[in-house]
């Protein structure tokens, strides 16, 4: 839509006006890691970094969020909750972004959840392109690349002294507009600028899933004892589907003292072997592999027969923090290779 | 230094026997430095068996995760033994299982390996970032001889080293059916140095400390399914009549479920640090976890997971057991 | 439907029936939406579900297991086996749940007019067929002949007594009930339900079959439906999984990419076999 230039000088400026009119969401170091919080001034930003550990999908889909209040008992009454709060994420990875688009079509559909759709239209996603792509990066395994604009409303790509400024959408173009002091037009030199910046990155990921075909494939493997041999030195924790981004499976329940309660939803995990115990006793996925079997074919074969896209964002999240490195990349590329 | 082809061969020798299910060992990672849990179910499987100062993990969880699905009519249990391959601090936590009677003696074939200290991989990550072909380190006196793309550095161990292996008194596994190499005496003692430390700070500081270490937990659970000792059939943390611990996240129920998870490993921690390297948010886990180690220690001189013989902490009783605490 | 598919609305208890006593009680709830229009608008179809809640302690999903052809209140019967539903079964007249729904699939009716059908039920798996069944006899010239088997374990455990009792006095539909275990003055047969549909029998012709109950026994029925000529389109079955939001979003209830909550709960055996993934 629009293509500008905005001096890196000037961010400061720019931050400080948003901060003033908005809540503000970015990257800040905290205890040695990075945490996408509410920031009160630029200076507390930290945008050298390749991507938090916790994901910033979790400032639209709640790790926990209280649904509605209510009076507990048998005399019920019920008391909706505001969730009408305006936000701007500064600094989010296209990778994160992605993920957002993702979870999107997981949330709309027949019944649309107000949570995550009033947020989603609430928030302006003013992305950072990435310069830096860790080891277990692999978003390029995807055809999409560290700089793509493609998710956001707004894109930053650092090319020197200045960024380069994509703004995608009307809601992008509201935010440049007032304070349109601030930005330059691009020139094509810029535009050439920011492609060897995304090309650079491109060349450093240098791990690669093999996608094609995924979907039919494991329509094909489903009984296979490949799944056995992936899923036998799972633990069966919940880091991959807490910290990615695109896993939205929740929890709902009521927590109440004896005056006062609110049904919530929380993260949940299919990792867990309560996540599908019936009350009755029987669990239809009983075994490990049963479950990150789940994983990996919701990721890869449902949701693209749902909505026609692999829920996976090769952020690498996963891989990095499985304290038994089971590997995405590896189980999907064997996947691809495994005998029917 | 560990001979891979003897442990290759005592690999090959367990899951030769009839009466053995499985033999779980290590072998290389998909990437870097990672190494990763591989089980063998033929001889041939045991090629790919190595050990070296990257095998972080401690393998005894996994006796423990033994699923037991609900046989078919006219069908057995399977009653085979699992083969493990542990380090020193790796076989206390078996010992300590076979206390609680957890598990059965002869139910594991245990391949023990003298261990002289493994690598944090977060501190290897920080030193060479980015790796994907495998990095190899391996043991060279005080120092490790890390290998990354045909270039070896030594390294001094103290400076790769998780604290655990600093202070360890049991390099050699407490307990074996096959012992790979020859045994190794430790001339270190736990000193619980940070944990004096950190008793000096005020009521105050203790408690910001943690609150900011709690404030990050996002209740994965990694510390409990990846402790060897966290095999209790179901969780307090799952339990919904009552419920003991809520499901929101947050700093009062993330205190809860920290603290009593510490206080349910109370006498039973036996210090391999799985929970710590597990926990993808970095909290020190191992700091709760040697406070209430050093407590035991001095109150009843009492140390988990060292001798099978002995009845585990809390199903013993002195009449001289201290008792200052009780009101 | 409203803006928000989390929040219930609130309805009153009006009844509460026992239906089977013993460990695993089963309880009837009549319910009726406290806001009037709601309660009028409220339409749904047979085999279609809610989510009934107690506040404080949870949310479950259940078969609406009174027909739509009944106005001005839904019921729902529910077996006492967890959390929410052991609240739920200390329930009294006069007390307030939440409700949210219908939610699910349902069985055809408009497509089986015409039609025989074969209601073949076990425990507490007749609620959504209870649905189904009145739904019918309501409509009763639309559809040909009906065969009700149903079987519980004992004579105890036989849920909707006066409702198989009146519509045994009926000349236009024919019930087969059955016990497992040999009872005092029990006439009529015992055994399981599959060798009750055997000996049965029901003819395949311009026939469906519908069957609900516990999962060992739909195995076996509908093994006895193909011996006695039935195609995998003329069975139909519903399914269950825990399952928290109904509303194809919490992950839990997935056969494949199918949510049961949303693309369930009624599947046809065709269906079944087509699709892979744990149930």
């Amino acid at each position: 839509m629009d293509s500008l230039l905005l001096s890196k000088n000037d961010l400061p400026k720019f931050m400080t006006e948003l901060i003033k009119k908005n809540k503000v969401f970015a990257p800040v170091e905290s205890n040695g890691t990075i945490i996408y919080e509410q920031i009160t001034k630029p200076s507390e930003m930290n945008l050298d970094f390749c991507k938090s550990e916790y994901p910033p999908k979790a400032l639209i889909l709640n790790q926990t969020e209280t649904l509605f209040k209510f009076t507990p008992g048998t005399k019920a009454k019920i008391e909706s909750v505001d969730i009408d709060e305006k936000k701007i994420i500064f600094g989010i990875r296209p990778c994160d972004a992605k993920s957002i688009a993702i979870l999107e079509h997981a949330f709309k559909g027949d019944y649309k959840d107000p949570y995550f759709l009033k947020k989603r239209e609430n928030t302006v996603l003013v992305g950072l392109s990435c310069t830096k792509p860790e080891i277990n990066c692999f978003c390029t395994s995807f055809d999409d690349t560290p700089a793509s604009s493609k998710y956001l409303d707004i894109l930053l790509t650092d090319i020197g002294d200045n960024y380069y400024v994509e703004v995608t959408n009307d809601k992008g173009k509201l935010l440049t507009k007032s304070m349109s002091q601030l930005f330059k037009p691009a020139k094509d030199s810029d535009i050439k600028k920011k492609k060897e910046v995304e090309k650079k990155a491109v060349d450093i990921i240098s791990r690669h899933q093999k996608t094609n075909g995924i979907a039919d494939k494991l329509d094909k493997i489903f009984e296979h004892p490949f799944w056995k041999d992936i899923a036998f030195k799972c633990v069966g924790c919940g880091t991959c589907t807490y910290l990615c981004p695109t896993c939205h499976c929740f929890d709902i329940q009521d927590e109440s003292t004896l005056t006062k309660g609110a049904r919530v939803r929380v993260w949940d995990t299919c990792m867990n072997p309560e996540y599908t115990l019936h009350a009755s006793g029987y669990n239809p996925r009983p075994a490990r592999t049963n479950r990150v079997r789940n994983r990996i074919y919701h990721k890869y074969n449902y949701y693209p027969k749902n909505f026609d896209v692999i829920a996976c964002v090769g952020c690498g999240r996963c891989i990095d923090l499985c304290p038994v490195n089971i590997d995405i990349i590896d189980v999907v590329t064997r996947a691809g290779e495994v005998k029917p | 230094m560990v001979d891979n082809n003897q442990l290759r061969e005592a690999v090959k020798k367990t899951i030769s026997r009839d009466d053995v299910k499985y033999v779980v060992g290590y072998e290389k990672g998909t990437y870097g430095f990672q190494t990763t849990p591989c089980f063998a179910y033929k001889p041939e499987d045991a090629d790919k068996f190595i050990f070296s100062p990257l095998c972080v993990h401690n393998l005894s969880v996994f006796p423990m995760l033994e699923e037991k699905p609900p046989l078919r009519k006219g069908e057995e249990p399977d009653k085979r033994k699992i083969g493990v391959v542990v380090k020193g601090c790796d076989s206390r936590a078996i010992v300590q299982i076979l206390q609680e009677k957890g598990l059965d003696r002869d139910k594991v074939v245990i391949i023990g390996i003298p261990c002289t200290g493994v690598v944090d991989p977060k501190k290897l990550e920080k030193m060479f970032p980015g790796h994907i072909k495998n990095v190899e380190v391996k043991d060279d006196d005080d120092k490790f001889a890390v290998t990354v793309d045909g270039k070896t550095q030594k390294i001094q161990k103290s400076e790769l080293i998780p604290d655990k292996c600093k202070t360890c008194e049991y390099p050699t596994p407490i307990l074996y059916d096959i012992l790979i190499g020859k045994e190794i005496k430790s001339n270190k003692n736990e000193d619980y140095k940070k944990v004096n430390e950190f008793e000096k700070k005020s009521l105050k500081d203790k408690w910001e400390y943690w609150e900011k270490q709690f404030d990050k937990c996002i209740r994965c659970y990694a510390c409990r399914n990846a402790c060897p000792l966290c095999y209790c059939k179901e969780c307090m943390v799952d339990q919904l009549n009552p419920q003991w611990v809520r499901r929101s996240v947050n700093i009062s129920e993330n205190t809860a479920w920290n603290l009593l998870r510490a206080f349910h490993l109370a006498g039973r921690c036996i210090g391999c640090g799985q929970c710590e390297r597990s926990c993808p948010m970095d909290i020190p886990l191992m700091e709760l976890n040697k406070k209430i180690e050093k407590e035991i220690r001095e109150m009843f001189e009492y140390e988990a997971g060292v001798n099978a013989e002995e009845k585990p902490l809390l199903a013993m009783f002195k009449p001289d057991d201290p008792e200052e605490f009780i009101l | 439907m409203k803006d928000n598919p989390y929040q219930p609305w609130l309805a009153n208890i009006e009844e509460i029936r026992d239906e089977v006593g013993g460990q695993r009680p089963i309880k009837t709830f009549k319910l009726k939406f406290q806001d009037k229009e709601l309660q009028n608008n409220f339409s749904y179809i047979p085999g279609q579900c809610a989510m009934v809640s107690l506040f404080g302690e949870g949310e479950c999903f259940f078969a609406i297991s009174s027909s739509p052809t009944k106005k001005g209140f839904i019921e729902v019967s529910v077996m006492k086996l967890g959390k929410v539903t052991s609240a739920l079964h200390d329930l009294e007249p006069g007390d307030i749940v939440g409700v949210r729904g219908p939610y699910g699939n349902n069985f055809d009716v408009k497509g089986w007019k015409g039609k025989n059908l074969i209601f073949i039920g076990g425990g507490i798996g007749q609620a959504p067929l209870r649905s189904l069944i009145n739904y019918v006899v309501d409509n009763r010239k639309d559809y040909g002949k009906l065969d009700i088997i149903y079987g519980a374990r004992t004579s105890k455990d036989i849920s909707y007594k006066d409702e198989f009792a009146e519509l045994e006095k009926r000349k236009d539909v024919d019930v087969h009930l059955s016990i497992d275990v040999k009872e005092e003055g029990w006439k009529k047969f015992v055994g399981f339900v599959p060798d009750n549909l055997l000996k049965v029998k029901p003819s395949p012709k311009n026939s469906i079959a519908i069957t609900c109950g516990p999962p060992i026994m739909i195995k076996f029925v509908i093994q006895n439906l193909e011996k006695l000529g039935f195609t995998e389109d003329q069975i139909f079955t519903t399914l269950e999984m825990r399952m928290k939001c109904g509303i194809g979003k919490c992950g839990r209830c997935n056969i494949g990419n199918l949510y049961v909550c949303k693309d369930g709960p009624v599947f046809s055996y065709k269906q079944l076999k087509n699709i892979y993934g744990e149930r």
